[in-house]
């Protein structure tokens, strides 16, 4: 066998942070060369909106992603709106239209475009809207896009509308136990973060926005200093730069209120809840352990342990659960915002939770006690780079990687440093984070199963 | 303009090849200096229509375990020698071909090929690891009573093929599982693995000459038979709305599908019915059943209609179905104004700026059906399997604009022309036929749709 060659991932970081740049109304912050070859450029507009630029000409195409930084915990910790639901439901209003373009059009023009992939997510941190064009339509998408985000109509009528969509999606949510799992896992983890409260509020908060906190949340979060565009396609940074600026560049820079995270108190001992779902026909087991954020260095020896443990047909819990014949899957991650080590069992109809979690513990703990083995690691290490580059090879993958990193730890280049980063990370540091975060006294368990209705 | 965008598109940085190498192997080249990991696709053709009576689920069972070991390498130390790589080594089937699917950086690319060759040409069908098998088929078929619109998809498939092994998924039933041998599975792979079956596509960095020199050797000592043309089964449509429940209780959602026999890959209708269901349904945020079903009336999260429920289109008349997945309270609601729309668009076919819309977005949007290697090979595979031909940009414009309201209408017509739906809706028993109820008040006794049939999620799947 081959070991694969690891290239220096990040390697060439040019810094243009205190020079002029001739253009009128942005400058360019850094250049930075991928071990692919490729170009990440980054751009501040004097409004504060972020440009991030990924050359690519393989194909005549074209990736554009909007990332605001608000998202649920924002709305909760507002002292206007104290609730969650709207950072949702507002994401749904961005396709209701503007006096330019009214209800529908925005859609049709972008399918018009030859527009694909088009959507949007809201997360407890985040929110992003993306699609990708022929590049030659980027100029008229951009138009589209920062119309919607300055002149949007914001109309009653329509926001009752949108409640019967979202409402219904809450349902469907809800009557999903994997989705109540996750609901219940961050409301019992968590006792003062807003993480506690799910992203789409309740059906009674969905019901019950108005227009003025519609107009409100508007007014003040989708600002250009919140936000960042990103594109990755066939695309010439210069003649770019001039489509933002005159699309974006005129927006006003607005003060957006400064979130404090309230201190969560430490965990000291587990956290555990049963709840009877009506639609399920088998026992879901949601564990979570608490653990540092994405900056941590920490991150990297907990992602390669999250992939020993489920990533392949040889990870280490799908043979103690599945090859057993406990469990029909299992999936381990490591989700940040909030920071969660989870691992997700879904049993075989008539087994029970319990037998599972007294499995995944002796697993743990010997973990915790031997470690792993240098070939353990080196497997996990390569099915990460393989995930990786699987990913990043498509526009809207790569760009999502850099926004979801720069939404969480400020940082779009922290994915790939954690790339970087992994062949550093020894088998002695995967068993120190298992002993460290991965014990009884850090964790939540969530047991789902079938029987009555829940809530 | 729309011109200049697509020839630009269409010539994208890579090679394209074809060979017939003397052993009858087909191989499809895409070769881009690009990419970071190597896709390589062995098709077999034949799936799980070739399943021996009453066992549904050999083709998928024969295919995963050709994974778990080799007459040389037990399961585990086989798969960590695929992981370990920086390797994904996966297969599945269809019902009429079955596929190895592997992804490895390019530097192991030997590496994963050799392994692959292992699989395919020594599997160990170990009789414990056919037990494992089994046991996690079966529970991997139980789980499906969580997904509503699996569970609809089945009942529709079952009652439009009836008869036929189409009516079986391609992983099989409870009970088609339970039957399955070792000696059915073995007996299968000689079935199945004939030289002149196999189709190798890869998309890759390497150079194809390296490749090709690589896979000349791959596949000696296969037989090479007779194939016989595979048969072709024609869906049966009921001979009146037929409503199947599917009864969760107190679900807040409900789930509804809709099917009609749908289209076989080289019909020749497939742009204007393409073009038709993409205004009908076909395309989110832009369709009648979005725009009115979701927008306007704000019943359902999700609709959509789609040629594609089988997988793809196909040799195989597959199925036409429209879904969704409404608020419980609209389940009723959202099931009639389906039907309206649909006798309206039957009726009607499209409006001019409809046409306009499909048309422009269908043209602008080609260039994403081959912006990346994997899926111009995914194109060309397809049209290798099901004689269909991959239109260049300027010959797909000028189809597409070729089509009228007119040939939607009379498509339209032809294919779906006042045929009955079989309709599953997966809800609560009571609370929907209470809704059905109300919707059809004002509706006379005999004319009313009725549910013909309540069955429960184990039913669905047994």
């Amino acid at each position: 066998m081959k070991l694969i060659k690891w290239v220096v991932c990040v390697v060439i970081v040019v810094w243009h942070g205190n020079s002029p740049v001739a253009q009128a109304g942005f400058k360019k912050v850094k250049s930075t060369t991928l071990f692919n070859g490729e170009t990440i450029q980054e751009y501040l507009f004097d409004n504060g909106l972020k440009l991030l630029v990924v050359p690519r000409h393989q194909a005549a195409i074209a990736t554009y992603q909007m990332w605001f930084n608000v998202g649920s915990i924002h709305e909760k910790l507002d002292p206007k709106l104290k609730k969650t639901g709207l950072a949702h439901l507002f994401e749904h209003m961005m396709f209701r239209g503007t006096e330019k373009h009214p209800d529908g059009k925005f859609d049709e023009l972008v399918a018009r475009m030859g527009g694909e992939g088009q959507n949007a997510t809201t997360s407890y941190y985040r929110t992003n809207y993306f699609e990708s064009v022929p590049a030659s339509q980027l100029g008229k998408l951009l138009e589209l896009e920062s119309d919607r985000m300055r002149n949007l109509k914001l109309d009653a009528g329509l926001i009752e509308k949108e409640k019967g969509a979202v409402v219904g999606e809450y349902r469907r949510h809800m009557d999903n136990p994997t989705g109540v799992a996750f609901d219940e896992l961050m409301r019992l983890s968590y006792e003062k973060l807003p993480y506690r409260y799910t992203i789409l509020g309740t059906e009674a908060e969905i019901k019950g926005f108005s227009l003025e906190e519609a107009k409100y949340f508007y007014q003040t979060f989708y600002a250009p200093n919140n936000a960042t565009i990103i594109i990755v396609g066939d695309v010439f940074v210069d003649k770019l730069l001039e489509l933002v600026d005159d699309h974006y560049g005129k927006m006003k820079r607005q003060e957006i209120p400064k979130t404090v995270m309230p201190e969560e108190p430490h965990q000291k001992k587990e956290r555990r809840l049963s709840i009877d779902h009506p639609q399920a026909t088998s026992e879901t087991l949601l564990i979570g352990y608490k653990i540092p954020d994405v900056n941590s260095p920490t991150q990297l020896p907990l992602s390669l342990l999250s992939a020993h443990l489920s990533t392949g047909m040889e990870s280490r819990l799908r043979k103690l659960l599945v090859d057993s014949g406990v469990a029909v899957n299992v999936a381990a991650s490591v989700d940040n915002q909030p920071d969660v080590f989870e691992i997700f069992v879904q049993l075989v109809e008539g087994k029970k939770s319990e037998q599972a979690l007294a499995m995944i513990d002796r697993e743990l703990k010997n973990i915790a006690m031997k470690g792993i083995t240098d070939p353990d690691l080196l497997r996990a290490l390569n099915q990460e780079k393989l995930s990786t580059y699987g990913g990043i090879v498509k526009n809207e993958t790569l760009a999502r990687f850099m926004g979801e990193y720069l939404m969480l730890s400020g940082n779009y280049l922290r994915g790939f440093e954690i790339l970087e980063g992994y062949p550093k990370v020894s088998p002695k540091d995967v068993q120190a984070v298992a002993k460290e975060f991965l014990t009884i006294q850090n964790r939540t368990v969530i047991m789902i199963r079938p029987g009555k209705k829940h809530g | 303009m729309v011109k200049k965008i697509l020839l630009v598109g269409f010539l994208v940085i890579s090679v394209a090849g074809f060979s017939q190498v003397p052993s009858g192997l087909s191989m499809l080249f895409e070769e881009d200096p690009t990419l970071l990991i190597t896709r390589i696709k062995v098709v077999i053709r034949g799936g799980s229509l070739v399943d021996p009576a009453g066992k549904s689920g050999v083709a998928s069972m024969m295919s995963e375990l050709m994974l778990r070991g080799t007459k040389t390498k037990k399961r585990t130390a086989f798969q960590k020698s695929v992981e370990s790589l920086g390797a994904q080594f996966t297969t599945g089937a269809t019902h009429d071909m079955i596929s190895f699917d592997g992804a490895v950086v390019k530097e192991n690319t030997s590496a994963l090929l050799a392994l692959m060759q292992e699989a395919i040409r020594e599997p160990a069908f170990d009789a414990k690891e056919f037990a494992n098998l089994k046991k996690e088929t079966l529970a991997e078929i139980s789980h499906l009573k969580n997904q509503n619109y699996r569970l609809g998809g089945l009942v529709v498939r079952k009652a439009i093929f009836a008869g036929t092994p189409l009516e079986f998924p391609t992983i099989g039933t409870l009970e088609t599982v339970k039957k399955i041998t070792l000696k059915d599975i073995q007996s299968a792979y000689h079935e199945h693995f004939q030289r002149n079956r196999f189709i190798f596509a890869v998309a890759t960095s390497v150079p194809k000459a390296e490749m090709e020199k690589e896979l000349k050797v791959f596949w000696e000592g296969f037989p090479v038979k007779p194939v016989t043309d595979e048969a072709n089964y024609e869906p049966k449509s009921p001979s009146a709305n037929t409503l199947i429940l599917i009864h969760k209780p107190k679900t807040s959602t409900g789930a509804i599908l809709m099917a009609q026999p749908g289209i076989v890959a080289q019909d020749p209708d497939r742009y204007a019915l393409s073009i038709g269901n993409f205004s009908f349904g076909g395309e989110p945020l832009v369709s009648r059943l979005f725009r009115i079903v979701r927008s306007e009336l704000g019943y359902t999260y999700s609709i959509f209609s789609t040629y594609g429920t089988t997988g793809g289109l196909s040799n195989q008349k597959g199925i036409y179905a429209i879904g969704a997945t409404p608020s419980m309270e609209f389940t009723a609601k959202t099931l009639f104004k389906t039907l309206e729309l649909w006798n309206h668009y039957e009726a009607s076919g499209l409006e001019t700026d409809e046409l306009r819309l499909a048309r422009e977005s269908l043209v602008n949007s080609y260039p994403f059906e081959f912006d990346a290697a994997e899926k111009r090979l995914g194109l060309r595979l397809s049209s290798l399997v099901y004689d269909v031909p991959i239109l260049t940009p300027i010959q797909y414009e000028k189809t597409i604009n070729e089509v009228g309201r007119k040939e939607i209408k009379k498509a339209v017509l032809s294919h779906h022309g006042s045929k009955p739906w079989v309709i599953a809706v997966v809800a609560d028993k009571d609370q929907f036929a209470k809704l059905l109820d109300e919707e059809q008040k004002n509706i006379p006794e005999a004319k009313r749709l009725k549910i013909s049939k309540v069955i429960s999620p184990d039913d669905v799947i047994k």
